[in-house]
């Protein structure tokens, strides 16, 4: 299960990022970490990009990028 | 921390604290935050007009600084980028951090973000790391009181050994208290020594492992740099610090690291990651106390509309109307009035000046269709720039820009653009230089790049009388559908070019969309109108000297070799009888169309204006004009006409909530050059000479505008070039392929 298959309104457990070096990177500085919950509020009028919400502010990040970032799904 | 903090520069700052300090120099303070903290609104509200914009060596990344005097003290602000981290991922990033780092500033001021607190925190817990005195600016308070946050200040100075002043930027809210606590810090940086934030026991004894390492080893470099930086970042196996100190972070090795490392799959990077986020979000349960029961926020009540499904686009789509629509018809007006303005009463007053000193009466051309002509053309600008600079400034504080980029995104990224280019590109309907430098509201190079080469090929409103002459003799009947035709190439061109682009300059790399949507909020009126004025002056001085001086090259071409009176024997004409046979083949290879296209690189409004000169040079205006009426009666014209644009830019506001129409009405030439033009083209090169006139490099200022918002000369270059050749091969196609349809030529 990845991020990118959640659906507006559902939480996830960040369980393992698949990204490495500057995107792995700026994921975690925006975050996205590990053991995090991560919630997918919105997907944009055209399909892509998904908005989530992490460490309580708004991220959007492009479906493709998503895919990356495994979740269990909560609730 | 523990660590004195290091200084490079010897002289005037001294190794230790002076007694007094802070008495006789200027204190540089570095203002480092999370971009969306208010950390520019708040610069805005200390600094203001003292505010000096320029860039930072090499890069296009805009660089604030500003000196004044608070209490006697003299201060450097120098603003550093907006930055979520200072890992070397991001050109900010490495800037913000190679400026922490190598320039050693007095003080750091650390703005954060009052409501998101946590990931702020991120940020202050690397910027501690670097070992210098901090002040925190606890930005954007008021909005967290409003939210009903309890934030426990003295307890956040408590754990971080930090200064901290709320602010609230917006209402110059805590900017007096907070120059106070930075100068009192600064004046005795021993007292306000940041804590040393505590890594865990296996993270800490492998840091003390390597920089006793690199003190053993490598004494002078980790005399040069905060020692626990250095370690914790070649530690994390940073290659951009690995580089610049040249060691190799294997040769440190040490027990505690290889466990580390062992324990967690080698990845040290992530762990620090985690741990630093671990502090921030631990100190966050500390101070900070939420109301148990949450309100729906004002920015999820918008975002429901304003990012609906169905709603988005409809939405954003009024939205860029309404910007392309307030910021044209608000300038307009005054575009015009320069026009006026330096068309016709300051030409008379020079050459009543120069005819009083008895200078010769080439010098009045000189002045007045070089020089005057020129700043009139600059100022020109200046009315649109401000304009777009003003709303463009609007929609990224308020936080709209960012919704726009994620409603557009899916679109702009099929051509390899970001959702944010659509808005520069679109302003580039109206003009292409405010839009190319629109362009900064990007965040990537590449991004950047592409977008301000692909603007060009957006048909501003200056090509539009030169569409309007042609289309107006040749095809009056369908005239709508000609024009739009044109815009629609364009469009098309576009998405070729990008995809073209993506393929060839820029291929391999792509930036990913990682972007935080930050609430919405008010920017102040202040920040937007010292923003606007920033950026207008910045083209004043910048692409305004270089407008001028080709204004200048442009007069001599048209007026040497001495004595000319024919334009066909001045060195435009000679130039465009050389070009003539290269444009031969689009139909249209005389020399008047030739060196029309030629003046037109200057504005492409001018193609008509040579057209006219060339065409049917009769009636010579400066001979038969009526004797000039009193200076007295023109000022009062002038101020008169000013006082019309006013009112016009104010109708014109109020009618964009009316029906707007595209009026092609008084934009065709004199009788005698339509005559001259029917003669001269048929109708198939006629419609070839525009698709050349849309794709042909669109002006100097255009191309002026890429070469400084890019910072290099081998974009214009690129630009300038491929927009050539693509004009000639699609003209070419048009002429050549409408022969063979059997369409005339």
């Amino acid at each position: 299960m990845n991020l990118a298959m959640l659906k507006p309104g559902e939480t996830g457990r960040i369980t393992a990022i698949g990204a490495i070096g500057p995107l792995k990177r700026r994921l975690m500085d925006m975050g996205v970490l590990v053991g995090e919950e991560i919630m997918v509020r919105k997907v944009a009028p055209l399909g892509d990009p998904i908005e989530v919400k992490v460490k309580s502010y708004s991220l959007t990040l492009r479906k493709k990028e998503a895919q990356g970032i495994e979740v269990e799904v909560l609730k | 921390m523990s660590l004195e903090p290091k200084r490079k520069e010897e002289g005037e700052i001294a190794a230790k604290p002076p007694l007094h300090p802070v008495a006789k120099r200027t204190v540089t303070v570095a203002v480092a935050g999370n971009p969306n903290a208010g950390k520019s609104t708040l610069i805005n509200a200390i600094a203001g007009s003292r505010l000096h914009v320029g860039n930072w060596p090499g890069v296009t990344v805009e660089k604030k600084e500003a000196v004044f005097s608070f209490e006697g003290q003299t201060i450097r602000l120098v603003d550093l980028p907006g930055t979520y981290s200072l890992s070397p991922y991001t050109q900010e990033e490495i800037i913000a951090r190679d400026y922490l780092v190598r320039e050693r500033p007095d003080l750091v001021i650390n703005v954060v973000d009052a409501t998101n607190l946590e990931r702020n925190l991120y940020l202050t817990v690397q910027i501690l790391e670097l070992g210098l005195p901090v002040v925190m600016a606890l930005n954007i308070y008021d909005e967290a009181q409003a939210k009903g946050y309890k934030i426990d200040v003295a307890g956040i100075e408590r754990m971080l050994g930090v200064v901290v002043v709320p602010t609230t930027a917006t209402k110059n809210r805590g900017t007096k208290e907070l120059l106070e606590a930075t100068l009192r810090t600064a004046a005795d940086p021993g007292a306000h020594r940041p804590q040393r934030l505590n890594y865990g026991s296996d993270i800490e004894a492998a840091i003390a492992g390597l920089a006793a390492g690199l003190q053993e080893k490598y004494p002078q470099t980790a005399e040069n740099y905060p020692l626990r930086w250095l370690a914790c970042k070649l530690m994390e196996n940073d290659a951009e610090v690995a580089r610049e100190v040249r060691i190799d972070p294997a040769e440190l090795a040490n027990e505690p690291l290889a466990h580390l490392r062992g324990a967690h799959d080698e990845d040290v990077e992530s762990l620090m990651a985690d741990t630093r986020y671990g502090l921030a979000a631990g100190l966050t349960r500390e101070v900070l106390h939420k109301p148990e029961l949450r309100k729906t926020e004002m920015t999820e009540k918008i975002d429901r509309i304003v990012l609906n499904r169905f709603l988005g686009i409809p939405v954003f789509l009024a939205a860029m109307w309404l910007v392309f629509k307030l910021t044209f018809d608000l300038s307009t007006p005054f575009v015009d009035w320069l026009d006026a303005l330096f068309g016709g009463p300051l030409k008379l007053w020079t050459a009543a000046l120069l005819g009083v000193l008895h200078a010769p009466v080439w010098t009045v051309s000189l002045v007045n269709d070089g020089i005057v002509s020129g700043v009139g053309f600059v100022l020109e600008f200046v009315p649109v720039i401000f304009a777009m600079m003003f709303f463009l400034t609007l929609l990224e504080g308020s936080g709209y820009m960012a919704r726009a980029a994620f409603v557009m995104d899916r679109a702009m990224h099929a051509i390899g653009l970001h959702g944010k280019s659509f808005i520069p590109m679109l302003l580039g309907f109206g003009c292409n230089v405010p839009a190319i430098y629109a362009t900064r509201t990007l965040e990537t190079p590449r991004d950047k790049t592409l977008t301000a080469l692909l603007i060009p090929l957006m048909s501003c409103g200056a090509r539009l009388p030169v569409y309007a002459l042609f289309v107006g003799v040749f095809f009056a009947s369908h005239a709508g559908t000609v024009i739009w035709s044109l815009y629609v190439l364009g469009i098309i061109l576009a998405i070729v070019m990008g995809l073209i682009f993506k393929k060839t300059l820029f291929r391999g790399e792509t930036p990913v969309f990682i972007m935080e949507l930050p609430p919405y909020r008010l920017p102040s009126f202040k920040s937007l109108c010292l923003h606007t004025w920033e950026k207008g002056k910045h083209f004043l001085v910048k692409a305004g000297t270089f407008i001028l001086a080709f204004s200048i090259v442009m007069w001599f071409l048209i007026n040497l070799p001495w004595g000319v009176h024919n334009q066909a024997d001045s060195y435009l004409g000679k130039t465009g009888r050389v070009i003539a046979p290269i444009v031969e083949p689009l139909g249209f290879g005389n020399w008047q169309a030739a060196s029309s296209l030629l003046s037109g690189l200057m504005a492409k409004e001018i193609v008509v204006g040579t057209m006219g000169e060339i065409y049917a040079p009769h009636g010579n205006a400066a001979h038969d004009q009526a004797p000039p009426p009193s200076f007295g009666s023109q000022l009062k014209g002038i101020g008169s006409s000013f006082v019309g644009a006013v009112r016009q830019a104010v109708a014109n506001v109020t009618s964009t909530f009316g029906i707007a129409s595209l009026s092609l009405g008084g934009m065709a030439g004199s009788s005698s050059l339509t005559t001259a033009v029917r003669h001269n083209f048929t109708p198939l090169a006629a419609f070839a000479f525009m698709v050349f006139v849309l794709i042909y490099p669109p002006c100097i200022p255009a191309a002026l505008a890429i070469a400084q918002e890019l910072g290099s000369w081998k974009w214009f270059g690129i630009s300038f070039f491929y927009q050539i050749v693509l004009a000639w091969g699609m003209a070419f196609i048009v002429y050549q392929g409408g022969r063979l349809l059997g369409l005339g030529g």
